[in-house]
């Protein structure tokens, strides 16, 4: 090591002015030591442009989209099939809205429904009947009630795969969360303008879907 | 010569930005609010940009700063407005996220010229035959400025100008970073 080791990489790089780029190269035809380290580091520089990027270990997406639902400049849900890995995207609006359709009309409650009598939904007779139609011609509440209903034949199809006891704790747990449920849609109904209850609609019906996903996941790993 | 000749404005690097035609669709759709669109980009743009986390900061915080990224991106994705690639974008974006964890974490400018004694850490040789480090691992174990410097510089082609700016160094700095780096990492090319 010397004085123009400190040099090098600048004169692979091409920076050094010309006065010391003609300098190191006098002294370097001298040197191997030098010559040689000059060679290595070249090829170290053309090593570092040539890396392979490598993908995470792990799906980082789930985490993006739990946080960027709830960032205030887009208030995106973004929802996914675990099954068909489709995915649905609604604003907290839409998805209050879609909400009190998916209590009155929607073909997802099917499964639900099947062996145990939950409770009854409680919003049909509060909600007028100009915001029920109004949600239920929507897009988002059709998108949505597709994603119930695509979840629920994945799980009728799928129900005699299951242990008896995991199908009542599934059925129990979606009853408890069908309640909850059907209480916001009424709030909603009584305060459609509260943003904190939209919120808490909307959330109840995210809660939704990811138990009717995890429990298609359920079926799936049976199959 | 790789690096980005003279009058360039942008901080671009020298890396070339894969990108798919669909991603212009897919940005525009994401900056609507489209999250399918986003995650489109996302899986496209995901390996290079958790590379850069693992490289600039660890293999620990690269997974959780990648998210932060990606969750950035989408919340400014009405500012993208065109004039670079969205990779680019998207890349410049990330590097202002790493260094503001790097600052968040107190690693400050100190620690760019620091002594040579962190430089220890990296043998100037390989170790034991048995103990075999590959040149990224070699990379992992640079000090955190010298590190960085070496990402910017020799993996992404920016100049030391651009690099001091984005450190908040000296030009000088940058460049002796560049070299200590270098030198440390000679005997790790074959691995």
């Amino acid at each position: 090591m010397d004085q123009w080791t400190e040099r090098l990489s600048e004169y692979i790089d091409g920076t050094l002015e010309a006065e010391e780029r003609g300098q190191v190269e006098a002294h370097m035809s001298g040197c191997e030591a030098c010559t040689a380290i000059a060679s290595e580091l070249r090829a170290i520089a053309a090593r570092a442009s040539t890396l392979a990027d490598r993908s995470p270990a792990r799906d980082l997406w789930p985490g993006i989209a739990a946080r960027i639902a709830v960032t205030g400049e887009s208030d995106i849900l973004d929802l996914s099939h675990a099954r068909t890995r489709r995915r649905f995207a609604f604003t907290v609006p839409q998805l209050a809205a879609a909400a009190i359709g998916l209590i009155l009309f929607s073909a997802g409650g099917a499964w639900l429904m099947q062996p145990s009598p939950g409770p009854a939904p409680v919003a049909a007779a509060s909600v007028p009947s100009p915001v029920v139609q109004a949600v239920t011609g929507s897009a988002s509440y059709q998108h949505y009630d597709r994603a119930v209903a695509e979840l629920s034949l994945v799980l009728e199809a799928g129900r005699a795969r299951l242990n008896p006891s995991t199908v009542r704790i599934l059925e129990r747990n979606l009853r408890v969360i069908d309640a909850a449920l059907a209480e916001a849609v009424q709030a909603v109904a009584d305060d459609p303008a509260s943003a904190y209850l939209q919120d808490h609609l909307a959330n109840t019906m995210q809660r939704k879907l990811a138990l009717m996903r995890q429990a298609a996941d359920l079926v799936t790993t049976a199959s | 010569m790789r690096r980005p000749g003279p009058g360039v404005a942008t901080l671009t690097g020298h890396r070339r930005i894969a990108t798919a035609g669909s991603d212009i669709a897919d940005v525009a759709l994401a900056a609507s609010g489209d999250a399918h669109a986003f995650e489109r980009l996302y899986r496209s743009h995901v390996a290079r940009i958790h590379s850069l986390a693992c490289r600039m900061l660890n293999q620990d915080l690269a997974d959780e700063v990648t998210q932060d990224i990606f969750v950035r991106a989408w919340e400014k994705l009405k500012t993208f407005r065109g004039e670079a690639q969205f990779g680019t974008w998207l890349y410049r974006l990330g590097i202002n996220v790493i260094l503001a964890q790097r600052a968040t974490l107190g690693k400050q400018r100190d620690r760019y010229v620091e002594g040579d004694a962190t430089l220890a850490r990296l043998p100037s040789r390989p170790e034991a035959p048995g103990a075999m480090v590959d040149f990224e691992d070699a990379l992992s174990r640079l000090p955190e400025g010298a590190r960085q410097v070496f990402v910017l510089h020799d993996v992404e082609g920016y100049r030391h100008e651009e690099i001091a700016g984005m450190l908040g160094v000296a030009e000088g700095t940058s460049k002796s970073q560049l070299h200590r780096a270098r030198m440390a990492l000679r005997g790790y090319l074959d691995r």
